[in-house]
């Protein structure tokens, strides 16, 4: 078969890229813990490893070995079938993600549009899962879920319209060569709102805190996965950290200039052209690794710090607040393009 | 080689496969709905294998509009099918023998 | 066999049983999953025709949102399956001939002329942006119905709304409204009454 290098390589890409997002799941949960814990004045897990740090591999090993429990009145197979259809598409948008320049498994026009088709996909997942553990509180869990990441949807892809409205490109490596000149024209200024509502309607879709109301602990026990134990449990584990990386990942290349150096244009150019500080200070991976762990920490922040939403307020921010906004900001980028508005768009 | 004619083959396959579905589920409205999407999606599939073969956007444009429509028509079906229910208890075709709400 | 073959026999095949499987089940929800299935087969095939926009569009808006849509309906309605299954089996034989002399016809059209035979002569290059093409026709000479699609769109909206929200019903609904229950003040509820001899 003539294909068989070229099926290889593309092997050993997804490898290169789903091995460390793997351990950067188990590392968030680590992570997580130990910023609430200090936002919380504890310290968090200190007992597996030096200072905690084995504990994400303790947990792993737990979860491998607990019995995957099928409660009896089930449907099973797709029971069993959710949590993979939750993890999949969380892991194969990751396929378009540029890591710097050039550096993307699969280097596609329409990037951003298969970002946003595959996150939809991440709510079948839930809703399977809700309704084949035939219990109520799965059930309303998945409902919940369904309407609120349906409807945070939208908000989300009008951010997204004013994203590549601005830089005229589906195309995230072009979206993020637009954003060159320095951090004063990364889009989060002249896309403020927009960046504003994607981050919020981003914490939304992946259902975290305070929009956590399908899980919602104190209200439906644990929403849509109830019922689920050990390995099945892991995985939507791992496709929630999954999708939360990638949002913080994508606010960072949409809206944060990505691999860009927030030093362009402010240093001398002699500053680049050291031997390591200047590949430090120049664009690289480094600055996305370093604006999505910021994002992510946000993510944790936002965790410890605000109470759950009431469903129904929930809804209206998507809804009444969200929407509108990004439907006003859209209109304000069309006239800011039409009248070629410096220093971004002319 | 593919030619279009495997393209349009699968499209009266899949068209036939729901005129058959409206035919044995005339009772469940919302499957009939469901045959609806499939034969809409068996239409739009030989609109773009034309586009493709003859090299002409159209039909591409063509298939943008229907699924327009047809989005609006599910979310029309199914807000009528969500009242019915309210108002009659019931989706059966074969209860609606009234026109009263 | 080329690689396209496989993957267009492949999804082709996942196309047909999950149509099939759609018409047959019995539960609702596993039909509207099976038409999932068979719009993302048939999202693939559009992409092996070189309509990736659309493809992608069609996982966006289909299986992204009706579907989820049509599932949400089907499973917060309680159905009453077997009286939706009432003559299923007595119209399976007349159903099934439609379809198969229906299909026959077509089939025998399509494979017996040679205008269908046509291969594509070369596909675009690697630089070819669908999504470019199809906007560059779309905004101009398409642009009217373009719009009335829009118009279509938001009478759908409006429509969807006010079918379901009917403002007459609401109160027979049970449905409470939280911002009215948390205004509530202990002396709305509780009367003192004092029951000292005066």
């Amino acid at each position: 078969m003539p294909e068989l290098p070229l099926l290889l390589e593309i092997l050993l890409k997804i490898g290169m890229v789903v091995s460390p997002l793997l351990l950067a799941v188990a590392y968030a949960t680590y992570a997580e813990r130990k910023v609430i814990g200090y936002i919380q004045v504890r310290i968090g897990p200190n007992r597996v490893g030096p200072r905690g740090w084995l504990q994400p591999i303790a947990d792993a090993v737990k979860l491998l070995t607990k019995e995957i429990i099928l409660p009896r009145q089930a449907n099973r197979y797709l029971f069993l079938l959710a949590p993979v259809l939750a993890l999949v598409p969380a892991l194969a948008v990751w396929a378009v993600i540029p890591f710097s320049d050039g550096w993307v498994i699969a280097d596609i026009n329409a990037a951003l549009l298969y970002v946003l088709a595959l996150s939809s996909l991440g709510v079948y997942g839930i809703i399977l899962a809700g309704w084949a553990s035939n219990s109520k509180y799965a059930l309303l869990g998945a409902m919940r879920s369904a309407a609120q990441m349906v409807s945070y949807e939208i908000a989300m892809g009008f951010a997204l319209v004013g994203v590549l409205m601005a830089a005229g490109s589906l195309h995230l490596g072009q979206i993020v060569s637009a954003q060159q000149g320095g951090i004063w024209h990364w889009y989060w200024l002249p896309l403020l709102p927009l960046f504003v509502v994607y981050f919020i309607a981003g914490v939304a879709e992946t259902n975290r805190a305070p929009f956590d109301v399908p899980e919602g602990e104190s209200e439906i026990v644990a929403g849509f996965h109830v019922e689920y134990s050990g390995m099945a449990f892991a995985l939507f584990f791992l496709a929630e950290y999954a999708n939360m990386i990638l949002i913080a990942a994508l606010t960072a290349l949409l809206f944060l200039g990505g691999w860009l150096s927030p030093f362009e244009g402010l240093l001398p150019e002699a500053a680049f052209a050291l031997p390591v500080i200047g590949w430090l200070l120049g664009p690289g991976i480094h600055w996305l690794l370093l604006k999505t762990a910021f994002f992510l920490f946000v993510f944790f922040w936002l965790r410890a710090t605000f109470p759950r939403y009431r469903y129904d307020q929930l809804m209206r921010l998507g809804w009444k607040v969200l929407i509108p906004v990004t439907l006003v900001w859209i209109v304000v980028i069309g006239l800011a393009i039409g009248f070629n508005l410096g220093p971004w768009f002319s | 080689m593919i030619t279009l004619s495997h393209y349009l083959v699968l499209g009266a396959v899949v068209f036939c496969l729901g005129v058959a579905g409206l035919f044995i589920n005339r009772k469940n409205l919302i499957i009939v709905l469901m045959c609806l999407e499939l034969m809409l999606l068996a239409v739009n599939i030989n609109f773009i294998a034309f586009a493709y073969f003859l090299q002409d956007l159209a039909g591409q444009v063509f298939v943008f509009f229907i699924l327009t429509v047809a989005a609006a028509e599910a979310a029309i079906g199914l807000a009528i099918l969500v009242m019915l229910f309210k108002v009659r208890g019931t989706i059966s075709v074969g209860e609606l023998n009234e026109m009263k709400g | 066999m080329t690689l396209e073959l496989a993957v267009f026999y492949g999804f082709a095949a996942v196309l047909v049983l999950a149509s099939l499987l759609m018409i047959t089940v019995r539960n609702p929800v596993h039909a509207a999953l099976s038409l999932v299935a068979a719009f993302f087969a048939a999202a693939v095939l559009w992409v092996l025709l070189e309509a990736e926009f659309l493809g992608i569009v069609l996982v966006l808006v289909y299986v992204g949102a009706v579907m989820v849509l049509f599932l949400f309906v089907v499973m917060t309605l309680d159905l009453n399956v077997s009286q939706l299954r009432e003559g299923f089996v007595r119209y399976l034989p007349i159903g099934g001939l439609v379809a198969l002399v229906m299909g026959a016809g077509m089939i025998w059209v399509l494979t017996r002329e040679t205008v269908f035979e046509r291969t594509t002569p070369l596909r675009a290059g690697a630089d070819y942006n669908n999504t470019l093409a199809i906007g560059q026709v779309l905004y101009t000479e398409y642009v009217y119905p373009f719009e009335i699609a829009a118009v279509i769109l938001l009478v759908a909206v409006i429509a969807a709304i006010t079918l379901t929200l009917d403002p007459r019903r609401r109160r027979t609904s049970k449905s409470i409204d939280p911002a009215e229950a948390v205004k509530v003040r202990a002396k709305d509820r509780i009367k003192m009454v004092d029951l000292r001899q005066k």
